[in-house]
């Protein structure tokens, strides 16, 4: 998903990480004030109805991915006969039939688990490498920070959805769930990384720090408990969409044929398959679209509405 | 042998196609086709990038091949009909008492485009470069069966190769040359009609390079300019060609393109006059949309299911057989491939003489005899078999549809391998790697019903040497095979070459499933457009019309 | 400025000798034998096999490997494919198509982008203002993937109005695929100029410049739009460098033969030499955009000083 996604993260570093408000060391660790700010942010958070649909979408794609049986309506995904072959979506079967002669519902389905949990894996991951190298790197400045952060342009600059099909296609993680997930993250970790540690430059210089400091915490407590607290606000913004843009990037990589491989179930081997048969039978490549598209936009819109009651800038 | 590169493209090609079927339109009319330029005029004919210079020894695809072979005639031709050799080539004769020792004698009065004339020296000299290795020439493996070739090729430790010339070419004299093969081969005159036996002349040892680019050959065809990468080369007819069939046409342009689909919709504008093949989504509109000038041929190729002998759960032929009993080919055909598969019904592709048509019994789908032969060998159906195939090629959906079938009718659960490329697939298939069946392709290099048993399946082609990938090793069949080879008669030599094919489906050591049908497709302004059993357009007899 | 940008500069050698060896690093760990697989199902007489290696340095080790590369490349020779096919040839034949698909993205993102966001702008909340942003929300969510195959299909196929794939029809080959790559972009342009402008509206130069008495029109024109347009712009340019190097499904889905499209062949057929020799490039260009865009940055915005 290279030129979208590529952008969006750039994006979102430039949203979230230099133009929030709390990039800013004005905003204070005290409890009283995270707290009215967390408070304040969930008050606004509730009136916006973006987020709402984001949540309730993001919900029951969330029990799909748990309970598939459940949404198939009965039929198993691997259960195929070629005498069924591309047939249209009918009563019975309401998403038709896919190549093998599959059931396209159950098939939709069963996909949602994998997006999901590629999705998520790969933003933990993207979250770890974010916050040790980001943490570190503005923490303790100076050669470290150089270096690791020259480090992180060096990722920055390799194309996105390049690097992780030349990780994939080296076959050294497998080509699983997990590997894709790792791939993806090797990849894109670098703006959680630049978010982290202007947050952290940002609120190391505070007075509180300097307090702390005084009264003879480590650098390690410091770190912990007092900076931060202060970055997360920007991350959880960015963790939210970015699990959108991951898990059409999945599908990305899939449909370039460097990602899941079949018979795995997955969206973007369903849109893979579905290409080349368009003309027949559009419905193929329709469905997981549709179902993809609302996955990602799910998330999407979660993180929109948190970044709005988080910044207060952005608000009309 | 080769993989043809659109075997990839056609993938990439997918869905575009689809598309540009239903949103073709006109387009500039200045294409390759303008009828009035000369007595004979001229035609275009897409190609894809050619991968290799434009050398015989260098060229095994199709797209390259195409070129080459107007720009070439070799010693013999293949019947465009029949697929045997014709000696409507260089060649007056090729003549052996023991199959063994064959004495080529040439016609007089060819002549290369530059004027050179071709000799016993042009064939000899140009064999004897392709084989020496480091000249790294891919066609190099079509000599190793000629007295010497060893000698040609660089040690293990890197060290030169002993020879520079093979012991067993002769030259006698200016029409005449001898050839001396390590074994005897009955169907070797039928071998040399393969691009990768063309004659070069001297002026290619000159320049290797240039030559390449701007190939000086034989054939009704000459370039008068050099190939221009990701555009293409236009070839004129030459006037002095040595043949009864001159070229038809004044030229003929190879267009490049780099996607399929842009030269359909070309061809549907008439930008382009040949197609010789189609993008795969085209297939199923194309032969109402063309009409006659929609044609489809019969490659001389085959698909299979190779089992790996080697794997103690697959050494058991009844276990083989099971397995392609419980496949319907036709039915995969027809979903998967629109129907351009023919169900294999032998080892031997239907194109050359030695094919039966109901040799295969294990080939017919009958689910009941599969699973009583599966019981009777005690196979163990608890475990999911592996399937293997190579990735990126498009292979997913038929290995896949296979597995669904096994599933069904064997009750086996199956696990798709289809994640390694060819540069990991190859290499595991060398070394035993394969854990269940896998995908075996061939295309054949010359027609003849022995290419297709001896290459795949005798002891001699065991890999790393040869392409032996089910690893199977019988001495009655390598017996039966040369006893074939050393016939004295064709009718000898297709009755030897039976009785083998007969071991194999004894034995079974591969499962054949598949023969291809080629789809091609041409413009209005020409005619007479002929695309052989190996894809490749007769460029000399297409007539321009209007 | 000329110090700042020469230390810019020096900076950038590290990353890009840097992401050279780590796309070399890792062309280099795939698996398997390109070589092999050059012959296809029939394997290649062994002593060729040999000799291609040679030919190609495969049995060098990694550091040696790399250091015949950049010496190579230091004297403008960016090596051949295994076809023995010069990687330069392949670039200058494929970078025109990649540079004319992001030449109309990007004005497709720069034009539509900064109306919309404008129109937002000016009236928050208003209807324009909601349409815009939930429109891009949308848009940003559609996968890329998804856009291009949608669009193929009611456009090129249903409407008729496009060529489907190609570039067999000149620049209107690319307006299809411009769009659908410059679609995130855009819907981002949108909203970055829709913030900028409304944050400018309330700033106090124009508070006063209508407290003049200056018409509507003019203040927005001439004092708003300026001023609101130096982050779009600068996004716009550093987005340059980013569509160069991300095209790769855009010409993937359209068959476009650009570098993306190369770079991506190149790395299923193990060609080492083509595929760090673009990346290479595509690095290149998204570190000089950057660049670039900071400069500019500079020059625009008076209040940023580079010492």
């Amino acid at each position: 998903m290279t030129d979208q996604q590529q952008a969006d993260l750039r994006h979102d570093e430039m949203e979230a990480g230099t133009t929030t408000g709390l990039a800013s060391p004005s905003v204070d660790v005290t409890d009283a004030r995270q707290n009215s700010l967390w408070s304040d942010a969930w008050g606004h958070l509730r009136r916006n109805p973006l987020f709402w649909i984001g949540a309730v979408l993001g919900l029951v794609f969330l029990l799909v991915a748990v309970f598939p049986q459940v949404f198939a309506r009965g039929a198993d995904p691997r259960s195929c006969s070629l005498s069924n072959s591309q047939q249209a979506p009918s009563a019975d079967h309401w998403f038709g039939f896919d190549q093998q002669g599959c059931d396209y519902l159950a098939n939709v389905v069963y996909g949602a688990r994998n997006s999901l949990l590629i999705g998520l894996l790969a933003v933990l991951v993207v979250l770890v490498l974010g916050v040790v190298v980001g943490a570190v790197s503005g923490f303790y400045g100076g050669l470290t920070d150089t270096v690791l952060s020259r480090l992180t342009d060096v990722f920055y600059a390799v194309p996105f959805v390049l690097g992780a099909i030349v990780v994939l296609q080296s076959g050294v993680i497998g080509r699983g769930v997990v590997a894709v997930a790792i791939a993806l993250a090797a990849f894109g970790w670098m703006t959680a990384m630049r978010l982290v540690r202007s947050q952290v430059i940002a609120v190391k210089s505070g007075d509180y720090v300097a307090a702390a400091r005084a009264m003879g915490a480590s650098n390690g407590r410091i770190l912990v408990r007092h900076i931060l607290p202060n970055a997360v606000a920007p991350v959880l913004v960015y963790t939210t969409i970015t699990i959108g843009v991951l898990i059409a990037a999945e599908a990305t990589l899939t449909f370039l044929g460097v990602g899941l491989q079949r018979p795995a179930i997955s969206w973007g081997l369903q849109i893979d398959a579905g290409q080349s048969l368009l003309r027949t039978a559009p419905h193929l490549v329709l469905f997981p679209s549709i179902v993809l598209t609302l996955t990602v936009m799910a998330f999407i819109m979660m993180g929109d509405a948190l970044r709005d009651a988080l910044d207060p800038r952005q608000r009309g | 042998m080769k993989l043809s590169k659109r075997s990839t493209a056609l993938i990439v090609g997918g869905l575009s196609t689809a598309m540009v079927l239903a949103a073709c339109g006109g387009g500039d009319d200045d294409g390759g086709s303008g009828g009035a330029a000369g007595d004979g005029g001229s035609f275009s004919v897409y190609i894809g990038e050619p991968e290799n210079p434009l050398l015989p020894g260098n060229t095994n695809e199709t797209e390259g091949g195409q070129v080459v072979d107007s720009l070439f005639t070799g010693l013999v031709e293949y019947d465009n009909e029949t697929n045997e050799a014709a000696f409507t080539g260089v060649a007056e004769s090729i003549e052996s008492t023991d199959q063994t020792t064959w004495t080529v004698t040439l016609k007089d009065g060819w002549t290369f485009h530059d004027g050179s004339p071709v000799n016993a020296e042009s064939f000899v000299d140009a064999w004897n470069y392709a084989a020496y290795s480091p000249n790294a020439q891919g066609n190099s493996y079509f000599f190793a069966n000629i007295v010497g070739y060893d000698q040609l090729q660089a040690g293990d430790d890197g060290s030169q190769p002993a020879a520079t010339e093979m012991s067993g070419l002769r030259v006698i004299d200016d029409l005449t040359f001898e050839a001396t093969l390590s074994s005897p081969y009955a169907q070797w005159p039928t071998t040399v009609g393969y691009t990768a036996f063309y004659p070069l002349p001297p002026a290619f040892f000159e320049d290797p390079e240039g030559f390449g680019e701007q190939p000086i050959g034989n054939g009704p065809f000459q370039a008068e300019e050099p190939f221009v990468p990701g555009q293409g080369i236009t070839l004129t007819r030459y006037d002095d060609f040595g043949g009864d069939a001159p070229a038809n046409a004044e030229s003929v342009e190879y267009r490049v393109y780099a996607e399929q689909d842009t030269a359909y919709t070309d061809l549907q504008g008439g930008n382009v006059d040949i197609m010789d093949t189609l993008p795969p989504d085209a297939i199923a509109s194309a032969e109402s949309e063309f009409g006659d000038r929609y044609i489809e041929t019969e490659q001389g190729d085959i698909t299979s299911l190779g089992f790996p002998t080697y794997d103690q759960r697959f050494a058991d032929p009844n276990v083989r057989k099971a397995i392609s009993m419980a496949i319907d080919r036709q039915a995969i055909s027809d979903a998967i491939f629109n129907g351009t598969r023919t169900p294999a019904t032998s080892f031997i592709s239907p194109v050359v003489q030695g094919y039966r048509d109901d040799a295969c019994e294990a080939c017919v789908l009958d689910v009941e005899e599969a699973n009583r032969l599966l019981d009777a060998a005690g196979f163990d159906r608890s475990q999911p078999i592996d399937l293997w195939f190579n990735a990126g090629a498009g292979h997913d959906a038929w290995v896949e549809a296979i597995g669904n079938q096994l599933r069904e009718n064997l009750g086996l659960e199956y696990q798709l391998r289809g994640e390694l490329q060819q540069a990991e697939f190859l290499p595991l298939k060398d070394a035993k790697g394969m854990t269940g069946p896998f995908r075996d392709a061939w295309i054949m290099d010359y027609p003849v019903a022995e290419n297709f048993l001896g290459p795949l399946y005798s002891s001699a082609a065991l890999p790393p040497a040869g392409s032996n990938y089910s690893f199977y090793s019988n001495p009655e069949f390598d017996a039966l095979l040369q006893q074939g080879n050393s016939a004295a008669s064709d009718d000898e030599a297709i009755a030897a070459y039976n009785a083998a094919e007969d071991v194999l489906l004894r034995d079974f050591p591969s499962a054949p499933l598949f023969y291809r049908l080629n789809q091609g497709a041409h413009s209005e302004n020409v005619d007479n457009v002929v695309i052989d059993a190996f894809g490749r357009i007769d460029a000399a007899a297409v007539t321009v019309v209007g | 400025m000329g110090r700042y940008v020469a230390r810019r500069l020096l900076l950038t050698i590290p990353v890009l000798i840097g992401a050279s060896f780590l796309i070399f690093a890792m062309v280099y760990a795939l698996p398997g034998d390109p070589i092999r697989a050059l012959g296809g199902d029939r394997p290649l007489a062994p002593a060729v096999v040999a000799q291609l290696r040679d030919d190609y340095n495969l049995d060098d080790p990694l550091l040696i490997q790399y250091a015949k590369y950049v010496g190579d490349l230091l004297q403008g020779d960016f090596g051949t494919d295994f076809r023995g096919r010069a990687v330069l040839d392949t670039i200058t034949q494929r970078l025109p198509v990649t540079i004319r698909l992001t030449a109309v993205a990007i004005a497709f993102e720069a034009v539509i982008g900064i109306i919309a966001g404008v129109l937002a702008g000016i009236r928050r909340n208003g209807f324009l203002d909601n349409l815009v942003l939930v429109s891009s929300t949308v848009v940003v969510s559609v996968p890329i993937l998804v856009l291009a195959f949608v669009s193929q299909f009611v456009f090129g196929l249903q409407l008729g109005l496009f060529p489907i794939s190609g570039i067999s029809e000149g620049w209107r080959s690319f307006l299809l695929p411009g769009l659908v790559l410059a679609a995130g972009s855009l819907a981002y342009v949108a909203r970055l100029t829709r913030t900028s402008v409304a944050e400018n509206m309330r700033a106090d130069y124009v508070r006063t410049a209508k407290a003049k008495g200056l018409p509507h029109r003019t203040v927005i024109i001439r004092h708003t739009l300026r001023n609101s347009l130096i982050p779009v712009v600068t996004f716009i340019g550093a987005d340059i460098g980013t569509l160069m190097g991300g095209a790769i499904v855009t010409e993937s889905v359209f068959n476009l033969p650009g570098i993306g499209r190369a770079v991506f062949d190149a790395v299923r057929q193990q060609e080492g030499a083509v595929v760090v020799g673009i990346v290479t490039l595509m690095v290149f260009f998204f570190i000089f955009f950057n660049l670039v865009v900071d400069v500019l940055y500079a020059v625009l915005d008076p209040r940023i000083r580079y010492d």
